[in-house]
């Protein structure tokens, strides 16, 4: 297509998205709902996320070492298991900590006993994993390190929490796409009631000799200014309405804590935008092709 | 040309709307197709648009087998003819110019081929002083007319007519007629549906009627007709303007 077409293409994509404004206005409305809604459901799947990521991380394994191991020795198995890919953190707590934590339960000449080189207990390292779907590897590594006696771990919340959280991003994949089917349908329906009105024009269009293509572009130039417009100011909506749930639920517990905007903007900003786009443009094109196929049946 | 051999259409309903057709018009005719309606006129009008295709038998019209033609080439055959509407079907929200540029951009003209040709046009047919106007704001004449600017903007060489005077008083569908004779004068083929035949007998030119998706009659080719063409000076209308 020359390059004074496509000029003239775009120029009459943006004159009949403004000579329709109201139809383009409720396809706009629809579009930003439909993307509010869907944007909203990956909010709510980030912060799950975020409230496993963080079960995952109080989910700890509390690893024992020999109490015959030197400090030297201490501080390398602390050195290896930081240096471990899936350990999130290590905290060390020493026999002479583990006991002061203990001792608290205790009643207080019993700890007198205790002190010192009577110490039974161990030096132990408090680890945090990343994932724990990698819980067994994990676990074996820490148990085969030279020094280590033993490791204390609770297998079943690591498993429950694992399973959880494939459940909720398998449901939460498929909520976002059942929303992106829905939206687009209900554009097709509104961006319909636009092209009905225009079938009079393809059928000219037609009939001097357009190409598909020639009739197809405006509608597409249409559908990206709605998919862009809705796009944007559902964009500015979610943040405005994130921001504002921020700012009156504010949890005690960090467990509970939303995840801030400033960490989802990039991935939402290009969703919406690239969504909104999308949705339109494929809108656009499906409402129109049914008369663009239609060869004299078109008799306004 | 347009030939048909041996042509059926029998719609999905099982209607038959054209029954075994054959009929040959040359380059630089003009012909009228006459009959009630109901008598095939406007399937015989459909498969040379190649908005439908035969049952059996072939159409060719500019030398594009139209049975043969794939969905790509259409366009590409529908640009060497151009046509003329009963009501019109100008859009309402161009003015009389645009409507005339339509034609054109879809071809992919530049914006001086396009505004050098449609003034040319619009003079042509005595609408240069609408040019900015909005087609409801002109009477069924003046709509016509720019109808046909539209169908000849793109200077091609099969005039379609789809019954141009159906909604324009007496004088103007005489003076329609007249402008599409003197554009045929210039060497275009034209086309003339009409269930009119008191106009029809106003012109010497070759007249076809269908009946019952037969063709029943037809006159050929009036020999006086080639004379005039002969003898055709520049003037097409009044302002003697060459098409």
């Amino acid at each position: 297509m020359k390059s004074h077409v496509v000029r003239y293409l775009i120029r009459e994509g943006c004159r009949n998205t403004w000579q329709n404004r109201l139809m383009a206005l409720a396809s706009v409305g629809v579009l930003i709902c439909c993307l509010l809604l869907t944007g909203f459901s990956y909010l709510v799947f980030v912060n799950i996320d975020h409230m496993f990521q963080n079960a995952y991380e109080q989910n700890v394994m509390a690893v024992y070492l020999h109490t015959d191991q030197t400090d030297e020795q201490v501080t390398a198995i602390g050195e290896s298991l930081q240096a471990m890919d899936n350990v999130a953190s290590v905290t060390f707590l020493s026999k002479e900590d583990f006991l002061a934590q203990y001792g608290e339960a205790l009643a207080d000449n019993t700890m007198e006993s205790f002190q010192g080189e009577e110490n039974p207990l161990p030096d132990t390292y408090i680890v945090a994993l990343k994932d724990l779907a990698l819980f067994q590897n994990t676990l074996n590594a820490i148990e085969n390190m030279s020094g280590v006696e033993e490791v204390s771990y609770d297998a079943n919340t690591a498993q429950t929490l694992t399973r959880v959280r494939r459940m909720v991003l398998g449901v939460g994949g498929a909520i976002i796409v059942v929303l992106l089917a829905v939206s687009l349908f209900i554009i097709v329906n509104t961006i319909k009631l636009t092209v009905y009105s225009r079938r009079l024009e393809i059928y000219i269009m037609k009939s001097v000799g357009a190409t598909d293509g020639f009739v197809r572009f405006p509608f597409v130039v249409e559908g990206v200014l709605l998919g862009f417009t809705a796009g944007g100011l559902g964009y500015g909506l979610i943040f405005a309405l994130y921001y504002s749930l921020q700012q009156n639920f504010v949890f005690e517990n960090p467990l509970l804590s939303l995840v801030p905007f400033s960490a989802e903007w990039l991935p939402l900003l290009v969703g919406f935008l690239l969504g909104g786009v999308l949705v339109g443009v494929c809108g656009s094109v499906i409402s129109m092709s049914k008369y663009l196929k239609q060869e004299g049946g078109i008799r306004p | 040309m347009i030939e048909f051999q041996n042509v059926y259409k029998i719609y999905e309903s099982g209607s038959h709307a054209l029954r075994d057709v054959n009929l040959h018009i040359d380059d630089g005719e003009f012909a009228f197709i006459v009959g009630a309606s109901g008598a095939g006129k406007s399937t015989f009008l459909k498969l040379i648009m190649r908005e439908e295709l035969p049952t059996s038998g072939e159409v060719t019209v500019n030398n594009f087998r139209l049975s043969r033609l794939k969905r790509k080439q259409v366009p590409y055959f529908r640009r060497t003819m151009g046509i003329v509407f009963q009501d019109f079907r100008l859009i309402d929200t161009m003015t009389v110019y645009e409507n005339v540029a339509f034609s054109m951009r879809v071809v992919g003209k530049t914006k001086r081929e396009i505004n050098r040709r449609v003034h040319h046009v619009l003079q042509l047919l005595d609408l240069q002083g609408k040019s900015n106007r909005y087609p409801p704001s002109l009477s069924g004449g003046e709509q016509q007319r720019v109808g046909l600017a539209r169908a000849l903007v793109n200077n091609p060489s099969l005039i379609i007519a789809d019954e141009p005077t159906g909604n324009v008083d007496p004088q103007m569908s005489h003076d329609i007629v007249d402008m599409l004779s003197r554009i045929n004068e210039k060497g275009t083929t034209v086309l003339m549906v009409t269930h009119q035949h008191e106009l029809v007998h106003q012109f010497h030119h070759r007249v076809i009627t269908l009946e019952g998706g037969r063709i029943v009659s037809d006159t050929g080719r009036p020999l006086h007709t080639e004379q005039v063409s002969l003898d055709a000076t520049a003037d097409v209308t009044a302002g003697g303007v060459r098409v």
